[in-house]
């Protein structure tokens, strides 16, 4: 459906009843089908259309809460003490204050990935125009499987995506709304609305890519893209270096194109730090890329930016005054970080660069991309020479603070993962930095360790200096983000996930802030693709994968193929790129299964509960935005795994596989209830180690829809990672047998007397499948 | 026992609201372990790397359990490092999924006898122990927790106080001692 305006006009028009000159009637939307599928039942849904839906999941996965804090500071009430039952003064409970908590967070991230699809759209409506077709490439017909799904338009234009945005905008607000003392006061409420804001993001990251991959020409589902240099280390120090750090491509492709306009492109550096990064190398391969959000403030500390760009999000909230003690100079671009700097927009170009080479003023914001790649090429090329003069070692400096050290462990008690920072420096003094170095790989660089010691040691710098060497070596390769899986990869896979021949899609998605480091996550993502799960992997993550070289000295991306395919690792990009792996999942519904999309959000979701052996492992979750993006994608019956800081979001989603009541569904064959069995057991949750991440996610692609034969492949695969992680078999693993076919053959005995002690029966294998929703059981049936 | 309330938390901004857990020394531990009916301690992920000179945490674990008569949930980092002879009921299961079932009054418990009233949690990560002590904390009022893990958890119950490692270890084998074990 084309959503445009009409305009109807009369210059004069004259009947028996009266005379008409210069009438111009508007008329608000013409629908203009271009589409054969047919409307489906909740276009743009409201917030309470698919409440019911909210409620069903919320019956089956009910909310685990634990809270941060125990109070209520949200209104001049408070602080309102609701520990234990307690109520606020405005009658809040501490379940409901977290449902309510929840939300915001849900909200904060569908609000920053709505303002950045607007202002990505309005950039690129600028450059290529309103008509610019949406166009994903020859293989990728269904090219916005989320939008199709929630809104019920087929997106032909990049204007036509304008409508998808304002209907964001406008049910965001509703939402918020909902969080004010005084508004809703049912945690599983806030909950179904938190659903929804997480539905909403998600729609806001495919139009965000959708319009940057039209618009940009980004790798069009393309498995062989090209290898990238990412690490600490790559970047060459003897050029002028630029830095592009956040999430809105703008102002970083406008250097480059400007760079190639002016023949300087290789001459100067351009390196990125998350999710631009990701992007500006889906623009240009040759871009360089630093590493992700937990690399950020130790690289603007090191001084090797001559300029560094700052978009929007997950930009550190000290980004200036660190970038700034290091002589490099800031242009902030976007109006969500205007960092307390200069507007000088509007101000001319040979202005700009001069108050930034002269040092009148270290940082500036300027809200127009062209304009920011000039000024940024023009000072980072004038400043660089004399800068790298200046940038004396300070080494002896640093080095001269340790012994101040008084061993008070505030270092350490300040540290998100309890490093042993004290006992380090204690080594350092004793001349041996070694620890340092060590802890190096294990630092997400907060720098609240900084903040704490009271002596005033560096100990960033101390780190960063211990680890120099490594971090100098730090080079590895990353295939760019290829951006959509392809209609002809869903075709291909799409019978042997919902069968469970291929035991399942694991994505690996979210921020930096792992609990030991991000060598976990490659070995993670390792296990699984040579397991032959379809291993796909996003933003940060993505990232991390890529710092980590096997035994030959591969990365993961030489390693494996790019393709979304078993035993292949495919990196879909930026973190608005997650589209592409959610909408996979909707793409096997539809392509795989011809389940109608178009505004049918609950039947598609259905769908992918009951039959599409999808997880995301979201490790280092850290971010409003990645607990936005995973809600949503529980909505549509995708579970995620968090790792251990995830439990500070506050809220799991849990099942209980020890309660059978619980796993009913409707056979659509015959309309009678029957016993599915805990498949997926739960929708959020969060593992403590790496260990229970890789049993749980093996255990969570298990879906009622499994032939025996996907089953037979899916337990083998839980029960070999049981018996390999944890030196048993499962004590659940019965929930899951439903005839002794789905047994593995290497160990049918063993499991076949385990079951006969469980007293195990046979069960009903759904011949056409389950549903949730009693719409979808054949009226005869 | 001794209440302080200039006890910090060990991660200084855990600072969780007006009721925090009362310090427990481990002098007074065999005193409140022996009130339990249905004990069941809880072996965090960080197990196996909290040295303190104590060659396993594991080993030191199921002695406890053997003292306690209670069974060992074993968070399933660390579910392998128990020897498969121990001659205490271990059980591998994730911290998050168990403590869901505890704050369920009606639970019927690992055994089937039901759900448990005091449970001990050690060898935790610190942060990720602290907010499934504050789930128990709020939502199942039917369970008392105590940590005895080296650093003070606010949402216990009880908890011991921030220690260095030779005070921990020391006290960890008086608890043992005053429950009739041997050191």
């Amino acid at each position: 459906m084309g959503g445009a305006s009409a305009r109807l006009a009369i210059d004069e028009l004259r009947s028996s009843f009266a005379t008409v000159k210069g009438l111009e009637i508007l008329i608000g939307k013409v629908i203009a089908e271009e589409w054969d599928e047919v409307m489906g039942p909740t276009p743009y849904p409201s917030v309470t259309t698919l409440r019911s839906w909210d409620h069903r999941l919320l019956e089956r996965y009910e909310p685990f809460y634990s809270p941060l804090c125990d109070m209520c500071c949200l209104c001049t009430y408070g602080k309102c003490d609701l520990t234990a039952g307690k109520k606020g003064a405005c009658g809040i409970d501490i379940g409901t204050q977290q449902g309510k908590i929840v939300l915001i967070a849900c909200l904060m991230g569908a609000a920053t990935h709505t303002t950045h699809s607007k202002h990505i759209l309005e950039y690129l409506i600028k450059k290529r125009g309103r008509d610019h077709p949406i166009d994903l490439g020859d293989e990728v017909q269904l090219e916005a499987p989320i939008i199709r799904t929630v809104a019920g338009i087929r997106p032909r234009t990049l204007g036509e995506l304008e409508e998808v945005v304002d209907y964001l905008s406008s049910q965001i607000t509703q939402l918020l709304s909902a969080t004010a003392t005084g508004q809703e006061e049912n945690y599983l409420d806030f909950e179904s609305k938190a659903l929804h804001a997480g539905m909403l993001d998600n729609v806001a990251l495919e139009v965000s890519d959708v319009a940057q991959i039209s618009g940009l020409g980004f790798p069009k589902g393309d498995a062989e893209v090209s290898l990238i240099d990412i690490g600490m280390g790559v970047v060459d120090g003897s050029k002028p270096v630029i830095l592009c750090v956040g999430h809105n491509v703008a102002p970083g492709s406008e250097t480059l194109d400007y760079l190639e306009k002016q023949g300087l492109y290789g001459q100067v550096e351009v390196a990125g730090i998350c999710c631009t990064a990701h992007d500006l190398a889906r623009y240009r391969p040759g871009t360089k890329i630093i590493g992700p959000l937990s690399r950020q403030l130790m690289f603007v500390k090191s001084g090797a930016a001559d300029v560094m760009i700052i978009d929007q999000e997950c930009v550190r909230t000290d980004s200036v005054s660190e970038a700034n003690m290091m002589g490099t100079r800031v242009i902030a671009t976007i109006d969500q970080i205007c960092a307390g700097l200069p507007d000088f927009t509007f101000a001319s170009r040979e202005t700009i660069v001069e108050k930034l080479v002269s040092g009148e003023v270290m940082g500036v914001l300027v809200r127009d991309p062209v304009k920011v790649a000039e000024v940024a090429v023009r000072a980072a090329m004038a400043i660089a020479p004399r800068r790298r003069r200046e940038l004396v070692s300070r080494d002896r400096e640093i080095l001269a603070k340790v012994p101040k050290c008084t061993n008070c462990e505030e270092c350490r008690r300040a540290c998100p993962n309890d490093l042993e920072i004290d006992e380090a420096v204690y080594s350092a003094h004793l001349g041996d930095l070694q620890p340092l170095a060590d802890i190096y790989d294990y630092c997400m660089n907060c720098g609240r360790c900084v903040s704490a010691c009271p002596r005033g040691i560096p100990l960033l710098d101390l780190i960063e200096l211990a680890a120099r060497e490594k971090i100098r070596n730090e080079k590895f390769k990353i295939r760019a983000g290829r951006g959509p899986i392809r209609d002809t990869e869903i075709r291909n896979v799409g019978r042997p996930i919902v069968m469970g021949e291929i035991p399942g899609v694991i994505a690996f998605a979210g921020c930096s802030n792992y609990p030991q480091g991000s060598r976990e996550l490659a070995e993670m993502a390792d296990e699984f693709a040579r397991r032959r799960y379809i291993v796909v992997a996003s933003g940060c993550s993505a990232m991390d994968i890529a710092r980590y070289r096997d035994a030959d000295g591969q990365t993961l991306y030489e390693k494996y193929p790019g393709d979304f395919d078993a035993g292949c690792i495919a990196n879909v990009g930026s973190c608005v790129a997650n589209a592409h792996i959610i909408g996979a999942a909707i793409k096997i519904a539809n392509i795989f299964a011809k389940r109608p999309l178009r505004a049918n959000f609950e039947e598609i979701a259905d769908y992918i509960l009951n039959r599409v052996g999808a997880v995301a492992i979201a490790w280092g979750a850290q971010h409003q935005k990645a607990a936005s993006i995973a809600t949503g994608a529980n909505r549509l019956g995708i579970p995620v795994i968090l790792g251990p800081h995830g439990a500070k979001y506050r809220r799991a989603y849990l099942g209980r596989g020890d309660k059978f009541e619980k796993w009913n569904a409707y056979n659509v064959r015959t309309g009678g209830i029957t016993y599915v069995g805990p498949a997926p057991e739960h929708l959020v949750y969060v593992a403590e180690t790496k260990e229970e991440a890789m049993v749980t996610a093996a255990r969570l692609v298990i879906r009622p829809s499994d032939t025996s034969k996907g089953r037979l492949i899916k337990l083998s695969n839980y029960l070999d990672l049981h018996r390999k992680l944890y030196g048993t078999l499962p004590e659940d693993f019965h929930l899951f047998v439903r005839t002794e076919s789905d047994l593995p053959l290497g160990m049918k005995d063993e499991l076949l007397t385990i079951l006969r002690e469980k007293k195990w029966q046979p069960k009903e294998i759904p011949e056409l499948g389950s549903t949730l929703l009693e719409r979808l059981v054949p009226k005869r049936a | 026992m001794v209440m302080s309330t200039l006890v910090r938390p060990w991660e200084t901004a855990n600072i969780v609201g007006p009721k925090n857990a009362l310090t427990l020394a481990p002098e007074n531990f065999a005193k409140l372990a022996k009130t339990a009916k249905r004990p069941l301690i809880v072996m965090g992920a960080h197990a196996t790397k909290q040295g303190v000179g104590l060659t396993n945490l594991c080993d030191y674990a199921v002695e406890l359990a053997r003292l306690l008569k209670a069974p060992i949930v074993a968070s399933p980092g660390v579910f392998s490092k128990f020897k498969r002879d121990a001659d205490v009921p271990v059980f591998g299961i994730g911290i998050e999924d168990l403590v869901n079932r505890l704050k369920e009054k009606q639970w019927k418990g690992l055994d089937g006898h039901g759900n448990y009233d005091l449970v001990f949690f050690l060898g935790g990560i610190y942060y990720f122990q602290s907010l499934m002590l504050a789930t128990l904390k709020h939502f199942a009022p039917h369970i008392k927790t105590i940590s005895v893990d080296r650093f003070y958890q606010p949402n216990a119950n009880f908890s011991f106080i921030n220690m260095d490692e030779s005070k921990w270890k020391d006290g960890l084998y008086l608890m043992l001692q005053q429950l009739g074990g041997k050191r």
